[in-house]
């Protein structure tokens, strides 16, 4: 069992890189790794409320973030910075996550085994 | 303990945002391909200054910036090879 | 001794990652390191596609990961759900979508995204290109 922290630095439906992470980050947790998801830059978008993938051709795999329980993947963070840059508050995403610190992130990223991003 | 790749230019992505953001003074940054091409921003000079930065030898070369960078520590491929053993773990952003 | 897993995301075309990620492969293997597995994920599985056709006074990318693959043996693995969606398909993926033709073929081979996670879990070190 490894810790695997996924983190997505990239807006959702652009490109395929949040749904390719996303995608990775469920089946790494099926697989009994300790998964954690960092959301930072324009990433966090990827939690906006209110998103509909579908009317630009897009998968909704956005809606599959509700089942990140189901997969046991209980450590959801989002960088504080990037929130404020982009002007929004935790009010504004559709599932809990903990807004942290770069500080604090540094040493989330320092604890886990590997680190992929998308 | 980490060493942070970056291959992108800042032009041309937010890897080295990233990484500068989270990387602390324990850590190495490796400059490859287009991500060279920050070393000449001034900007980025300034901000890179705090960490221990290398860059690949042969995307340096190959771009023709050799003496631009003459302050810059090169490593080829077997240094970025031991590199990535020496620390903890690669991020590539 | 120590042991890698090499994940290529990027296009063997138009990018430079992935000329990397084989000059890093090459030289961990030279250096005498082993290489579990080199996985070709993202766009990175278009390394894969037997129908690449550089001009021949280019570098051929494709055909040296064979070259790395029959002097070391390390193991070519394509995310076969990456490499659908991008029109990449081994004879098996082409009869199941009762396709005629087909683009990728040993020493690629084709494999699920837990052999990504499963190379992770037991390699020393992820290096991701």
């Amino acid at each position: 069992m490894k810790k695997l922290c996924i983190v997505f630095k990239q807006p959702p439906h652009g490109t395929a890189h949040g749904r390719e992470g996303l995608d990775l980050s469920l089946l790494s947790a099926s697989f009994e790794q300790e998964v954690s998801l960092l959301f930072t830059n324009e990433g966090v978008l990827t939690l906006v409320k209110d998103q509909d993938p579908e009317s630009i051709g897009a998968k909704d795999y956005i809606a599959t973030l509700g089942a990140l329980p189901l997969y046991e993947i209980d450590t959801v963070i989002v960088c504080e910075q990037s929130l404020l840059e982009l002007g929004l508050t935790e009010s504004d995403l559709r599932i809990g996550v903990s807004v942290i610190n770069s500080e604090l992130i540094s040493g989330h990223l320092n604890d886990v085994d590997e680190v992929i991003v998308f | 303990m980490i060493l942070h790749l970056i291959q992108s230019s800042p032009e041309q992505s937010s890897a080295l945002k990233t990484c500068l953001r989270y990387a602390t003074e324990n850590d190495c940054i490796l400059l490859s391909g287009n991500a060279v091409n920050s070393l000449l921003n001034k900007e980025w000079v300034r901000q890179l200054k705090t960490h221990k930065v290398v860059a690949l030898q042969e995307d340096v070369h190959a771009r023709g910036l050799t003496n631009l960078l003459k302050d810059t520590k090169l490593v080829d491929y077997d240094d970025f090879v031991s590199l990535s053993l020496k620390f903890n773990k690669v991020i590539s952003w | 001794m120590s042991k890698f897993i090499i994940q290529v995301n990027s296009a063997a075309y138009g990018s430079a990652a992935s000329y990397s990620a084989y000059r890093f492969a090459k030289s961990a293997l030279e250096s005498g390191h082993c290489i579990e597995k080199i996985f070709f994920y993202q766009d990175g599985v278009l390394n894969t596609n037997q129908l690449n056709s550089p001009a021949s006074d280019e570098f051929n990318l494709q055909q040296a990961w064979v070259d790395l693959h029959n002097e070391y043996g390390v193991a070519l693995i394509n995310c076969v759900s990456a490499a659908l969606r991008r029109g990449v398909l081994s004879e098996v993926e082409a009869i199941e979508n009762q396709l005629s033709h087909w683009n990728m073929q040993a020493p690629f081979i084709m494999g699920g995204l837990g052999e990504l996670v499963t190379g992770i879990e037991t390699a020393d070190r992820l290096v991701s290109f």
